[in-house]
């Protein structure tokens, strides 16, 4: 396999990190679902706040990996940090989008999702979890950041 | 004074995904803003120091801030100081947790009962301070306590909001040689174009008067700042007349 086509090892899942509306919720939801569920193997998850600080090692994880953004609202603020850290995003996706096309799981609750929301989260966690299987190598050996 | 928003108290957590830290000072984050202090907090996401526009980052000079962190690197009240304005007030919970002997947290996505217990102390320990702060004055001019022999702002409360994509009222201006955020500007215009007050030395006068509440001077500008406000204030008004 060439340099360019040899697949990563490991995608980093930014979700958003607010904490005052429903679709941010979603979106901490479905990277847990991502990284703790579907795709433990194969993804990470990388806090928003320490990109904010300029952490490091924070960012030497965006910058040597794809990155799936998740924001929760139209000021894409987890796409815009990772872009400003220097990574490379591999998919952005943003909740409102998703639940235009899923309609029927209506978000509610903060703190805690309601039904319809943890729906959701599950949708769009199975979404990416299809993004980190194209961009991943799911053999132990494989992978250039292995 | 222009409409501004009232005396409210800023809470930033760090919301740390990766620790079970994280989710304790997000949850007791929206347990004051939902439960204990909803008239008197507000929020916004520590991101939109950086992704979002010059009023988001503005936030913690305007409002006094309570900055919430999940462990030592404080990603919080660092990231508020270094981009928005230094909190009145924060706490670590990792900290809090040793200090107090509280039981140990597990679960990122889902909190063990010690840390729930940890939201519950944390929340009210925050509501506490939000008390405190607003018994002290804050000027949104310099970003700090004011004496209270000098004290006049109002301490009125209003619905608890978040500030994500609201942010405060700021324009920029270029003043001697320099771009210069002004916060609520606009508002002061729109108030003083509602009273009928024309572009003119008495309103220029007035204008500055106002400004100065909310934006630190430099000394010896007084008299530039005046031409230029009463500049920018003839130009906001021909376009409202334009626009009517």
């Amino acid at each position: 396999m060439s340099d360019s086509t040899r697949k990563l090892n490991h995608v980093v899942i930014v979700p958003c990190s607010g904490i005052g509306k429903t679709y941010g919720t979603v979106s901490r939801e479905a990277a847990y679902d991502v990284v703790e569920e579907l795709r433990p193997d194969r993804s990470k998850l990388v806090a928003l706040s320490m990109l904010v600080l300029g952490d490091e090692q924070a960012r030497a994880s965006v910058a040597t990996n794809l990155v799936v953004t998740i924001d929760g609202c139209k000021l894409a603020c987890a796409t815009k940090m990772v872009q400003e850290s220097g990574g490379q995003v591999a998919r952005d996706f943003a909740v409102l989008d998703v639940y235009r096309n899923h309609r029927q799981f209506k978000p509610r609750g903060i703190a805690v999702l309601n039904e319809g929301g943890q729906q959701l989260a599950r949708v769009l966690a199975e979404e990416i979890a299809t993004v980190v299987d194209d961009v991943t190598d799911p053999s132990p050996e494989g992978g250039q950041n292995a | 004074m222009p409409e501004l928003p009232k005396k409210k108290v800023g809470i930033v957590a760090c919301s740390g995904e990766e620790l079970p830290e994280g989710t304790v000072t997000r949850l007791a984050a929206l347990k004051v803003l939902e439960e204990l202090r909803p008239a008197d907090t507000v929020t916004i996401c520590l991101p939109l120091f950086l992704a979002g526009g010059e009023g988001d980052r503005a936030f913690a000079r305007f409002y006094p801030t309570i900055a919430l962190d999940g462990c030592e690197e404080r990603c919080a009240a660092r990231a508020t100081e270094m981009y928005s304005g230094t909190p009145a007030a924060s706490f670590v919970v990792s900290d809090l947790l040793a200090d107090n002997g509280w039981e140990p947290i597990y679960g990122c996505r889902k909190l063990n009962d010690a840390g729930m217990q940890a939201v519950a102390d944390t929340a009210e320990l925050m509501a506490h301070t939000v008390d405190e702060l607003l018994g002290k004055a804050w000027s949104r001019r310099s970003g700090s306590f004011i004496e209270p022999e000098t004290a006049t702002e109002p301490q009125d409360a209003i619905e608890a909001t978040c500030a994500c994509g609201s942010g405060i009222p700021v324009q920029e201006v270029f003043i001697e040689g320099q771009n210069v955020t002004l916060i609520a500007l606009s508002v002061i215009f729109q108030q003083f174009h509602d009273a009928g007050k024309i572009p003119s030395d008495d309103t220029a006068d007035e204008l500055f008067d106002m400004v100065k509440i909310y934006n630190p001077i430099p000394d010896g500008s007084d008299k530039t700042y005046t031409e230029i406000l009463l500049r920018e204030y003839s130009n906001f008004c021909h376009k409202e007349e334009v626009a009517q």
